[in-house]
């Protein structure tokens, strides 16, 4: 059977709706046998030893982490606090909006996680102000897109295990482009709210900053603790996830109270479910890629892009194309699992570090997410503001263009991403 | 906002969601086993980070343990995603071919997806019968985790079959009436 089959079979069961790991794992098993070897059992042999990976660890609990933070009253003290912070200005709330982001950035590894707990109190506080929903919802689907680029990061650790790179240099080349991100977005929200004439939210005071950063502190220092942990090489990301945890429990627990049985046990098995759906899509992309470098394919995959042209910048602005295509049709982590084989190999060739190809992919990755039809953030804020899908998909539309701008600054200016890791890792 | 204005004298007059309802109907009782293999994993963890940092000697199974138990949750925890169907899929293309065509699409991908799993419970069986090792540090057969994993695809496979004669029977599902079935919001991405 020759290669493209298991393409074929691959394409047509994942857009029958059949799940990914299965269709993965699928595929691969009818292509194994069709060729006769090797021995079939070999899919589930990878498929397991897939999972099998101690920096896999990170992935249930920066899932834990950020559902904790959701669940403990964390989510209200930061927006509180960023409302203090950068309310005073011009269309103040969206600053507050991406503020509140950034900081909820330093603690939760998910884009869909921003959105779906603190977009929840932004779009509220902005609906409120009486801003335009569609506004409202477009700088919160595009705010909570931050949240996968500055440590932590879920798609970074499975990009770091797929690709065989350093996550802790992932976490660190993320953090100034997410920063890059948030200056852009405060800018768009500059011009926008100018052109509208959108007025200030409220007065700033000095003393309303100081309270609500003292009812914030203990849920500030979570990003301090992670973000701070990772930045000086204190914590692996694993060891980072674990102390978000701990630190976590101990907000839920102890200190705010917010963490009763019946919520304690949905964070939990919320938690397992994203996991297992999480983890065994990436047990059974290890076979499906290990088919595929055995078959070659990476290699005849990069001739092929090269006869289009060799120069580095037009490969790199169609390897950009691939993945926001892709990006837009697919989730996040499968679309990592499945593109990781065939790109970096090409990727490489062109002399990109692995580092700086899993920040340029993630970031992608996260336009897909604001992109219809299959655009996460946007599915779960129309059901956070109760507007439809379309109005969701309006309202963020403008805000592509500054997040655009910075993935071409990420794509083709190295330092941006790998100044910071090299300083620190050297 | 919130109808109270924030001024000097009121600076905590601040945004406050509404407490939401706790809705844990889709657990059952059977899903004990991996949140204590979850809880478990998770101590393990803990266990080792603290001996690492204060005691400054990590306990050496403490990592394999880990390991075992991760791929405990992942596929335990899948038998759990496929019962509630809550497996990563591209669902899009329902929105736009007509409802005979998603009933017959959704038979379609329920049967194949049952008969994959019967495959991969057969494929893990054939591993564990051919694993001889020991774990590294604990005295325990590799085959094992082999067996174990097994038994989650033959779950998984059941549950599949339930959901394929489930679908057939009522004629709707997740897929073919999305607008009847409200997604949860999942923090993967």
């Amino acid at each position: 059977m020759d290669i493209i089959w298991l393409f074929v079979m691959l394409v047509v069961m994942l857009v029958l709706g059949m799940p990914v790991a299965i269709a993965l794992a699928g595929s691969s098993a009818i292509f194994i046998i069709v060729n006769g070897s090797p021995p079939p059992m070999v899919v589930a042999h990878r498929m397991i030893n897939g999972v099998d990976s101690f920096p896999l660890l990170a992935v249930p609990f920066f899932i834990l982490a950020g559902n904790l933070m959701n669940t403990a009253g964390i989510t209200e003290r930061i927006f509180n606090f960023a409302l203090a912070l950068v309310g005073w200005m011009r269309g103040g709330l969206g600053h507050v909006n991406v503020g509140a982001s950034v900081i909820f950035a330093g603690m939760s590894g998910a884009a869909v996680a921003d959105a779906g707990g603190l977009g929840a109190i932004e779009i509220k506080a902005m609906r409120d102000a009486k801003y335009d929903v569609k506004f409202a919802v477009g700088i919160t689907a595009a705010s909570s897109t931050i949240g996968p680029i500055i440590p932590p990061s879920l798609p970074m650790v499975i990009y770091g295990v797929v690709a065989g790179a350093s996550i802790g240099q992932l976490f660190v080349a993320g953090f100034i482009p997410g920063m890059l991100m948030a200056v852009s977005l405060m800018i768009m929200i500059a011009i926008m709210a100018r052109r509208k004439g959108f007025g200030r939210d409220q007065p700033f005071y000095w003393s309303v900053l100081w309270s609500t950063f003292q009812r914030a502190f203990l849920s500030l220092m979570t990003p301090v603790i992670i973000v701070g942990g990772i930045l000086s090489g204190a914590f692996t990301p694993t060891e980072a996830a674990v102390a978000a945890c701990a630190w976590a429990l101990f907000l839920g627990l102890i200190v705010y109270r917010t963490l009763t049985l019946p919520r304690f046990l949905r964070v939990s098995f919320d938690t397992i479910e994203t996991t297992a759906v999480v983890l065994i899509v990436v047990g059974a992309a290890a076979i499906f890629a290990w088919i595929l470098t055995s078959n070659r394919v990476p290699e005849q995959f990069a001739a092929g892009l090269l006869t289009i042209s060799d120069r580095p910048w037009v490969l790199l602005l169609l390897i950009n194309l691939i993945l926001l295509v892709v990006g837009c049709f697919m989730e996040t982590v499968a679309a990592i699992t499945i593109m990781v084989p065939v790109l970096l190999p090409i990727a490489i060739t062109l002399g990109i570090d692995p580092v700086h190809f899993g920040v340029i992919m993630v970031l992608n990755l996260m336009l897909g997410l604001l992109t219809p039809p299959v655009g996460m953030v946007l599915y779960v804020l129309a059901r956070v503001a109760k507007i439809p899908f379309e109005q969701c998909v309006v309202g963020t539309a403008p805000f592509l263009i500054p997040l655009v701008i910075v993935l071409l600054l990420v794509t083709f200016i190295p330092g941006i991403t790998m100044w910071l890791p090299t300083l620190i890792y050297r | 906002m919130n109808g109270q204005e924030l001024s000097e004298d009121n600076p905590t007059a601040l945004i406050k969601l509404e407490e939401e309802k706790i809705d844990l109907s889709d657990q059952r009782w059977d899903d004990a086993v991996v949140l204590i293999l979850f809880w478990g994993l998770a101590f393990i963890v803990f266990l080792q980070f603290f001996t690492r940092y204060v005691l400054n000697d990590s306990i050496a199974w403490t990592e394999e343990i880990a390991r075992f138990l991760l791929i405990g949750v992942t596929f335990i925890g899948s038998i759990m995603a496929t019962r509630k169907q809550s497996h990563i899929a591209v669902e899009f293309v329902y929105r736009w071919i007509p409802r005979p065509g998603r009933r017959l699409a959704q038979t379609v991908i329920d049967v194949l997806t049952t008969a994959f799993f019967i495959m991969l419970a057969v494929f893990s069986a054939q591993i564990a019968g051919r694993t001889g090792q020991m774990m590294v540090s604990l005295d325990i057969p590799k085959s094992t985790i082999y067996w174990i994993v097994a038994a989650t695809f033959v779950c998984m496979a059941l549950y599949s079959a339930w959901n394929t004669w489930r679908h057939l029977r009522s004629g709707t599902s997740k897929l073919i009436d999305p607008e009847l079935h409200a997604d949860q919001i999942r923090a993967i991405d």
